[in-house]
């Protein structure tokens, strides 16, 4: 089970086929995703550990587990550095 | 706060205390009846005891995850001055339908794409966002019978049409023009605030010209050059989903043409009312129409002729070429 969720001041749209737009309500910035920051954050949503994030995303993608494992991890780290996640 | 915002509508996008955000109204039980949305918001701020509030763009975003809406019928898309007002008047005419017509905030938000956003940036895709979000709210089914969204949107607007249509790639859409003499006659003896912003950067980027050269413009070559480059756009894409529509075509017939094409198909009462309605001046409802190119051409002097030859009517003829199908 991942400890880390969605923080609750976070607003998330899908836009323009996968990719998606986040607002922090509480500074008020607003954060571009691409296709697979919304599936790492889709998937944070559904409680999803990173390791079963990154597992999703081999089966969807062309990419091996160590890859999708780091992306999936770099992407976590950067929504932590800005203060997007809660804990559950 | 959000959760309470049923029933309002984002009337207008503003700055307050420096911050940018909408102006909301609260019109639960006020019908969009009036040929343009802002004599809607007029009229209802006219009645004692409405509130009213301002909020920050985000409120969209998380509106739109809760708010029951209409999703979008049909488009219209306009050149100024050319019978899309009288289109719109008879797409009201159809039952449960949500027209709305040139929202201040719509106009707004697609303007600050123009100048704020370039193509395929992070700006591009937020505003993207917040104008599907805004649509979304201000199409809110506030009785809960309603079944058809119309947009009408300013003439300026339509040079964002690619973006538009990426947000809403499956919505036909209606462009509407006419003549570009008569077009700049009842512009310039009319003027629109279109013509008029103060903020350049909008008819600069319309016309491909810096502020500086718009500023210097006539408004005869200042409206010349921006229906001249709305005509462009409208022959480049008007293959793509799009239906061309002169003014002098317009009659009932044809409008009900164009209601076919957004997919409506109006029944036998609601054709009356559009019968009825366009003998009527269509922004003023208490006008008779009565029919005015020829005048227009008689009072077109030589600067709106001269501006007219050199920036319009080469793409009005091409555009017209595509219309009746003898595009090359």
């Amino acid at each position: 089970m991942n400890n880390l969720v969605p923080g609750k001041h976070v607003v998330v749209t899908d836009f323009d086929g996968g990719e998606g737009i986040l607002v922090d309500l509480n500074t008020k910035k607003y954060y571009q995703l691409n296709e697979t920051a919304m599936v790492v954050w889709k998937g944070l949503e559904q409680g999803k550990t990173t390791n079963e994030i990154a597992a999703d995303i081999t089966s969807a993608y062309e990419v091996g587990l160590e890859h999708a494992t780091t992306s999936v991890q770099r992407i976590v780290d950067n929504f932590q550095t800005y203060k997007l996640l809660g804990a559950r | 706060m959000v959760e309470n915002l049923k029933g309002w509508l984002p009337v207008d996008a503003v700055v307050a205390e420096d911050r940018p955000g909408l102006s909301w109204l609260e019109m639960p039980d006020v019908p969009l009846a009036e040929p343009f949305f802002q004599e809607t918001v007029d009229r209802a701020r006219s009645q004692n005891g409405r509130r009213e509030l301002f909020t920050e763009f985000d409120t969209l975003l998380q509106l739109e995850k809760t708010l029951d809406t209409v999703p979008p019928t049909g488009f219209i898309f306009h050149a100024s001055r050319c019978g899309s007002t009288l289109v719109s008047n008879a797409c009201r005419a159809i039952t449960n339908s949500i027209v709305l017509s040139e929202p201040p905030a719509l106009d707004k938000l697609i303007a600050r794409l123009i100048t704020d956003a370039a193509a395929h940036s992070p700006r591009s895709a937020i505003y993207s966002a917040l104008i599907r979000a805004l649509v979304h709210v201000l199409a809110q089914r506030r009785n809960g019978d309603e079944r058809h969204l119309f947009i009408k949107f300013a003439c300026c607007s339509f040079s964002q049409i690619d973006r538009i249509r990426r947000i809403w790639p499956n919505v036909p859409w209606l462009f509407l023009y006419r003549d570009p003499i008569e077009t700049i006659v009842s512009n310039i003896t009319n003027v629109p605030p279109w013509l008029l912003d103060s903020d350049r950067r909008v008819l600069a980027s319309i016309t491909n010209t810096s502020t500086t050269e718009v500023a210097s413009m006539s408004l005869e070559e200042l409206c010349a050059r921006t229906i001249g480059s709305l005509y462009s756009t409208a022959d480049r894409l008007a293959n793509d989903g799009g239906m061309l529509l002169n003014y002098n075509q317009l009659s009932v017939p044809v409008i009900s043409s164009v209601l076919k094409f957004f997919n409506i198909n109006p029944s036998s009462d609601e054709l009356e009312t559009i019968t009825r309605t366009s003998c009527t001046y269509s922004k003023e409802t208490s006008r008779a129409f009565i029919a005015d190119a020829e005048t227009k051409q008689q009072q077109a002097s030589a600067l709106v002729r001269e501006a007219a030859a050199a920036w319009a009517i080469e793409p009005y003829r091409r555009l017209e070429e595509k219309r009746m199908g003898n595009h090359e």
